[in-house]
Parts: C-alpha cells; sequence; structure tokens
C-alpha cells in the first residue's frame, strides 16, 4: 500500500494528467476548455502551498544556522525578525498599502533595499571590469571587443560621436547574438519536450524523491 | 611607466567607485540632452497602441520587483500616458508580489494626471499567487483568475472591465518584465492560446534574450532596458526620467570602456602586476609571490 502511494499513484496522475492536457490544447470543447479552467484553478491552490512550504523551509533552515550558531547566523536572525514584523504590520494594516504600515515598511525598506542592492551592481562591475576584462586569448579579445562596441552603441554618446556604432550594436545583437540564443532556445525547447515526455511515462522519476 | 601602470592597476577599488558614482550624479544634475535615435522594436509597440481605437482593452502586467525600478518604472509611466491619453480601457496588474505597491503607485499617480477615475476608466487588479497559471486562468476566466481587483471591488462589477470575459477579450497586452514570469510567459501561457496581440518591456539585462521572439512575430514589438524608455518618452513627446538617465547612462558606459581600455593597456606596460579579483578576500592569480598576499586593509576593500 505504501508503496502504490508512494510511486504507483503518482506516476499514474502523472501519466493521465500529462496525456489529458497535452490533448486538452488541441481540443477546443467546451468539455475540454472546462477542465482546464478548473485545472487552472487548482494549480494555483497548489502554488499557494508551495508558498507555504517555501516559507516552512526558510524557517527551518535559518531556525538550523541560529541554534548551531554557524558563521552570520546573525543574518538569519535578521531574516526572522524582519519576516515575522512585515506579517505582524502586514496582518495589523489589514492587508492595505495606502497610509498604512505596511505601505511604510514596503516603501521605506524592501523598495530602498532592492534598489540598492541592484543599484550597487553597476558599482562593481565597473570595479570588476578594470581588473578583470583582459584580452588573455583570441575569444576573450572577442568578448571584449563586441563587450566595447555594444556599450558604445548602446548610448546616445556613442552614437553621437561615431553615428556607425548603433547600427553596428544593433547587427551584434540582432544577427550574431541572436542566431546564438535562437540555437539555445531551440535546444533548451528540445530539452525541455523530452523531459516532458520521459516524466510522463515514468521514465524520469526524480520528482519522487530519493525513496521511491 | 611599468611601475605607474603597475600602481594604477593596484588602484583601490573605492575610487573606481567614487568615478561611478560623480558619472552617474552629475549628468543627472546637469543634464546634456544628447539625441536618441528611436529603434524599429520600440515604435513598433507605440504604433501598435496608436493604431488601438479608443476604448480598446490594454492590459499592462508590471511583472517587476523595486530592484529593477530605474529601467521599468520610466517605461511603465510612457505607455500608461501613452494609453491614457488614447482612451484606452487601461488594465493593470502584477504578476511579482513585491512589485504591488509600486505598481499600484504608478497606475493610480498617472491615472490621476489625466482625471481618469478608477474602474470606470482603468483597474488595478493588483497581485494574484500562481505565477504563469494566473495567465492561464485568465485566459480562462479572469473573473476566476481575480475575483477582485487591488482595493476589493469586485471585478464582475467593475465598468472598465465590461465585455472582457478572459483575455481573448483583450486588445493588446504589454508585460513590463525583469524575469520570470514575464514576456516569454505571456507569449506561451497566453498569446499562444488566447490570440491577443503581445509587446514586451524588459531590463537591459534580458532584452536580448527575447529578440528571437521579436523577429518570428511572437511579439510585436520590445523595449528594451533604460534606453528603450527613453526612446518611448520621445515617441510621445515626454520628458521622462527614461531620457533624464540616457546621460548618466552614457557616462558610466563611457567610464567602464575607459577602464577596460586603461587595464589592458596597464597589463601590457606591466606584465605580471598582481591585483584583487571582484571578492576582495581571493587573490586573483599569479604573480611574484611578495605580491600575492594583500595588506588586511586591502583585504578589507
Amino acid at each position: 500500500m505504501t508503496l502504490f502511494l508512494r510511486r504507483t499513484l503518482p506516476l499514474l496522475l502523472t501519466f493521465l494528467f500529462g496525456v489529458a492536457f497535452a490533448a486538452q490544447y488541441y481540443i477546443p470543447h467546451p468539455v475540454s476548455e472546462g477542465a482546464l479552467t478548473e485545472i487552472s484553478v487548482w494549480l494555483r491552490i497548489i502554488l499557494g502551498f508551495a508558498m507555504i512550504l517555501g516559507i516552512a523551509s526558510l524557517c527551518q533552515v535559518h531556525y538550523a544556522k541560529i541554534r548551531t550558531r554557524v558563521a552570520g547566523w546573525g543574518y538569519s536572525l535578521v531574516v526572522y525578525l524582519s519576516m515575522l514584523i512585515t506579517v505582524a504590520v502586514g496582518f495589523w494594516a489589514g492587508g492595505q498599502e495606502t497610509g498604512t504600515g505596511l505601505g511604510w515598511v514596503y516603501t521605506y525598506t524592501l523598495l530602498a533595499l532592492q534598489g540598492t542592492m541592484f543599484s550597487l551592481l553597476g558599482f562593481f562591475v565597473a570595479s570588476a571590469a578594470f581588473r578583470a576584462f583582459r584580452a588573455r586569448s583570441k575569444e576573450a579579445t572577442v568578448l571584449l571587443v563586441a563587450a566595447i562596441l555594444m556599450m558604445f552603441g548602446r548610448v546616445p554618446l556613442g552614437e553621437y560621436l561615431v553615428p556607425a556604432a548603433g547600427p553596428l550594436a544593433g547587427w551584434l545583437l540582432n544577427v550574431l547574438s541572436l542566431a546564438a540564443r535562437r540555437g539555445i532556445l531551440i535546444g533548451i525547447s528540445l530539452g525541455g519536450i523530452a523531459t516532458s515526455i520521459k516524466i510522463i511515462f515514468g521514465i524520469e522519476r526524480s520528482y519522487l524523491g530519493g525513496r521511491e | 611607466m611599468r611601475e605607474l601602470a603597475g600602481k594604477l592597476l593596484r588602484l583601490d577599488r573605492r575610487a573606481i567607485f567614487v568615478l561611478i558614482a560623480l558619472a552617474t550624479l552629475i549628468p543627472l544634475l546637469y543634464p546634456v540632452g544628447l539625441p536618441i535615435r528611436v529603434s524599429p522594436e520600440v515604435k513598433r509597440v507605440f504604433d501598435h497602441i496608436e493604431s488601438l481605437p479608443a476604448g480598446s482593452v490594454f492590459l499592462l502586467s508590471l511583472d517587476f520587483d523595486p530592484a529593477s525600478k530605474p529601467e521599468l518604472y520610466p517605461m511603465a509611466v510612457a505607455l500608461l500616458n501613452h494609453a491614457f491619453r488614447r482612451d484606452l480601457r487601461v488594465v493593470t496588474m502584477t504578476l511579482w508580489v513585491t512589485g504591488t505597491g509600486m505598481a499600484e503607485k504608478v497606475v493610480s499617480g498617472v491615472a490621476s494626471e489625466y482625471g481618469k477615475r478608477r474602474g470606470l476608466d482603468y483597474a488595478f487588479l493588483g497581485y494574484s499567487p500562481g505565477g504563469a497559471n494566473v495567465i492561464i486562468n485568465m485566459g480562462q476566466d479572469l473573473n476566476a483568475a481575480f475575483p477582485a481587483d487591488h482595493y476589493g471591488e469586485r471585478t464582475a462589477d467593475l465598468p472598465v472591465l465590461r465585455g472582457v470575459r478572459s483575455l481573448r477579450q483583450v486588445n493588446y497586452v504589454v508585460s513590463l518584465a525583469a524575469g520570470t514570469p514575464g514576456v516569454e510567459s505571456w507569449y506561451v501561457y497566453g498569446k499562444e492560446k488566447y490570440g491577443f496581440e503581445l509587446g514586451g518591456g524588459v531590463t537591459a539585462v534580458i532584452a536580448p534574450g527575447l529578440y528571437p521572439f521579436l523577429d518570428t512575430g511572437q511579439i510585436n514589438g520590445l523595449i528594451g532596458g533604460l534606453r528603450g524608455a527613453a526612446e518611448y518618452e520621445i515617441l510621445i513627446g515626454m520628458k521622462g526620467k527614461g531620457m533624464a538617465g540616457m546621460d548618466a547612462q552614457s557616462a558610466t558606459h563611457f567610464i567602464i570602456i575607459g577602464l577596460i581600455l586603461l587595464c589592458n593597456l596597464f597589463y601590457v606596460l606591466a606584465p605580471g602586476t598582481v591585483v584583487r579579483s571582484f571578492d576582495p578576500s581571493a587573490p586573483l592569480r599569479t604573480g611574484s609571490a611578495q605580491d600575492r598576499t594583500g595588506s588586511p586593509q586591502e583585504g578589507q576593500r
């Protein structure tokens, strides 16, 4: 019975739903559309539970760090405190942001912190470019020249100084980069299809966990 | 010369940080206003909105969080300005929970400038959990995906959504995205099945990845990065944050280009010089033994 619940039933459900909803895409019948409507609601409910699972996992990981006092455990404490304060303020504000404490937390902490974190990237890129972006080999030189051309051609000053820089950067983006991207996309898509087929037919079972 | 090059290679990176800060701040305070060429992919988004008759349903999905605000917020402002000027029925939402407050602010802010009324001329549906599944759900039944808008009003009762039962009744969707779920999700789960026209606005980092979708017509236009926002502002005749930021971007790009060229020149002049890597705690590469260990102060940088 345990084996049935742990392995056979999930495989059966995966097969049935996989085949049914692959076929559904090609059947525009009201019954088929109704089934998709229903399932799309189920999926969102399942993802809601996944969010709860994620929060529980986050708490567990950081609790373990605090308990064992590993290096940087103070940050884990900050995670706990921030989460609890935000949730408490959120409940207090009734989930509304405008003119409430939740709105204040959002505007003056989350918005500011996320903005700052991302802005720092510009500074680190500049520093890294100065120290590490070197023409050590032919491949590195190609990368370096392409990067300089893109940075030059994608800003007004570059186009103002050399009018051909913009179209050249556009050509790099629309022809050379695009060809490589398209190849990668086709590869990813074929891989995705192959993996889906393997999951539907029970060949790929890693999603069942290690004990299957 | 070799010694000087070596010293400059070991330049305290805080000096570079100051340089970048100045290159950003000065053009923002004293803008030059260099001309910006409008690219065809941005023009296509503009042209499509221009072609929509008044009363058409325009859905703007603000799929980003505050980290991408500098690039995508000006796009949102420009697109909303354009849509309200064209008297479109504007429906807005987000698939990113951390972007909800920011999205609400930009939508209500621009709407108030045009005297548009919430629920009547525009709607902000807010956030609904489920990521890309929300798109499928909206395609099947919009009221099931968003039973109420961000303010708790029943979506079925909103005049702006009259006749809009699903994504099939939406004329144009633009996703302003900083990742997934974003433009690709809207194409795969939305446009492909429900047949609306789709445009995209994304950060400069992910824009190159969407060009394959652009050339095949899977998305009809693409606004890429701050530059794309500035181009859109030019098209609608608005001086916004996109254009203001372009001078700063020009300056920082040139600083970075200069630094790369100098770095390579110094390496030619002073081969074997050891510099610290991006991670200050890790020495970058081999060199003379005496140079390999940095001072504790240097390690703190």
